[in-house]
């Protein structure tokens, strides 16, 4: 401790440590330092890569006074050397201290500890040997300067001395090297943290900087992705749609065919047959009507059937149209007609859609009936007609 | 902006390579060594001197100055603006201190 080394230790020792020679080793120290002290002189400005910069600096010409006779008098402007080590090399002659952080001391902890400073110091204050061979010199307020200057950095010890305590048992001098050890880990977390957030933020500035050149296209990519949904959902809704219909007109449309229209118009077509007894039999509120249009003419049977057959046209064609609406997209074109199946004797109150329900299974496929027939107004059927039922497949 | 920045931070560095590249050429010239091989004796001159600062002892050297590590109390510093008080911790220092031979040189 507190050896100055010289040329010689100097060269020593980086004889043992670089394998050289000791008159080598004393010339390149002595050379590496005259270098240095040659550059600062001639460029004012020397980086020694881990050592730290060496720098001249111009110190302007400033005014003092004289301690003694209080007298004022200029400092001559000159220029002086100054020495910054690298940070390095900074950190590294600190490790024993670095367990220290800067710490913010409230007021409280202030008044406290200068009240117990105040009383301390006083005892403290004799026995110093430096300030009574200066005393005598210093006027009563440069003395009044000094004791408060004392009392200040004595504040600060102390001060540094209980937070100290306060914060663990830690030794006032020298830190323990589990401490620093323990700090250390705390520190390379922190680094570690701060690292990352200053990542990501150079990623987002860079993203910020590029973004003219990157924007637009991200934006195209994403405007077409969505027109792609869109479009996707707008053919999705139509396929699901057409199901989803299929199954409501079901029931309004086979109902008022099967029951309301077809009882009566079943009633005109056993009278046609020539069955006059089970008409008033199964439907007692129609006799009257029958056994009138019996006797009439061919021309009066035609009329009740007419009529009957209106309203039963009537719900077909509403039937049809919404069917016509449903299997314009997908159903028409899967089906190839491959020759006959066989024929069917159209009903009173069939229609298309019922043919195809029953040969087929399923409503929607009646245009290929239609169209094996060449069928162009399929509302205009007359029952008894024989249809040819084809045989569909699969394309 | 960004590009300003790193424009400067690159010549910044070429800058003190660069320096540090001269230094080297320099010393080898003077020691009749090769510049790689100052190279490494001179980081091993900065590892002996650091074991050196770290032992307590100061290196001083006639003609130069001395390089000591001096211990710094640890002090009360206060924001002059918010009047904050913060416990400044004692740190070792590495410092320089001309000779006086260098010194007169300045003058």
């Amino acid at each position: 401790m507190d050896n100055k080394i010289n040329l010689s230790q100097l060269a020593e020792r980086l004889a043992q440590e670089g394998g050289m020679s000791k008159a080598a080793a004393e010339q390149f120290v002595k050379n590496f330092f005259d270098i240095i002290s040659q550059r600062v002189l001639e460029e004012g400005l020397v980086k020694v890569k881990g050592l730290g910069t060496f720098k001249l600096i111009q110190m302007e010409d400033r005014e003092s006074v004289n301690v003694n006779t209080g007298e004022r008098f200029t400092i001559d402007g000159h220029q002086k050397i100054s020495f910054v080590p690298d940070a390095d090399l900074k950190e590294r002659i600190n490790k024993p201290f670095a367990a220290f952080d800067t710490v913010q001391i409230s007021e409280d902890q202030a008044k406290e500890l200068a009240k117990m400073d105040a009383e301390t110091e006083q005892a403290d204050s004799a026995p110093e040997d430096k300030k009574p061979v200066e005393e005598p010199k210093k006027s009563a307020k440069e003395k009044r300067l000094a004791q408060k200057q004392a009392k200040k950095a004595e504040e600060a010890r102390k001060r540094a001395q209980k937070q100290q305590e306060k914060d663990s048992e830690k030794v006032v001098d020298t830190p323990t090297v589990k401490e620093i050890t323990q700090k250390k880990g705390t520190r390379f977390l922190l680094k570690f943290l701060i690292g990352l957030l200053s990542t990501v933020l150079v990623i987002g500035l860079i993203l910020f900087v590029m973004w003219p050149v990157i924007g637009n296209s991200v934006l195209d990519i994403v405007e077409k992705n969505l027109n792609k949904a869109k479009t996707e959902m707008v053919t999705d809704s139509l396929q699901n749609a057409a199901p989803a219909e299929v199954i409501l007109p079901e029931k309004p449309a086979e109902t008022p065919v099967e029951a309301p229209v077809a009882k009566p118009a079943e009633t005109p077509a056993e009278t046609q047959s020539a069955k006059p007894a089970e008409s008033p039999a199964v439907k007692p509120a129609q006799p009257s009507q029958q056994p009138a249009a019996q006797p009439a003419a061919k021309t009066k049977q035609t009329q009740p059937q007419a009529s009957v057959k209106y309203p039963a046209v009537k719900l077909n064609s509403q039937d049809e149209a919404k069917d016509l609406s449903e299997f314009t997209a997908a159903d028409v074109v899967n089906f190839s007609i491959e020759g006959l199946l066989t024929t069917h004797t159209l009903q009173k109150g069939e229609t298309l859609t019922v043919v195809a329900l029953k040969y087929y299974g399923s409503k929607k496929l009646w245009p290929y009936i239609a169209k094996y027939n060449n069928i162009s107004d399929p509302e205009k059927l007359q029952p008894g007609i024989v249809l040819r039922v084809p045989v569909l497949r699969a394309k | 902006m960004p590009l300003t920045c790193m424009q400067k931070w690159i010549n910044q560095l070429t800058y003190t390579d660069m320096n540090n590249k001269q230094f080297l050429n320099e010393l080898s010239d003077k020691c009749q060594i090769g510049a790689d091989q100052a190279a490494v004796q001179v980081e091993n001159l900065l590892g002996v001197m650091e074991k050196i600062w770290q032992d307590g002892d100061s290196v001083s050297l006639s003609g130069f100055g001395v390089l000591e590590v001096k211990k710094k109390n640890e002090r009360v510093s206060v924001n002059p603006t918010t009047g904050v008080r913060m416990l400044v911790p004692p740190k070792l220092v590495l410092t320089y201190k001309p000779s006086s031979l260098l010194k007169e040189k300045l003058k």
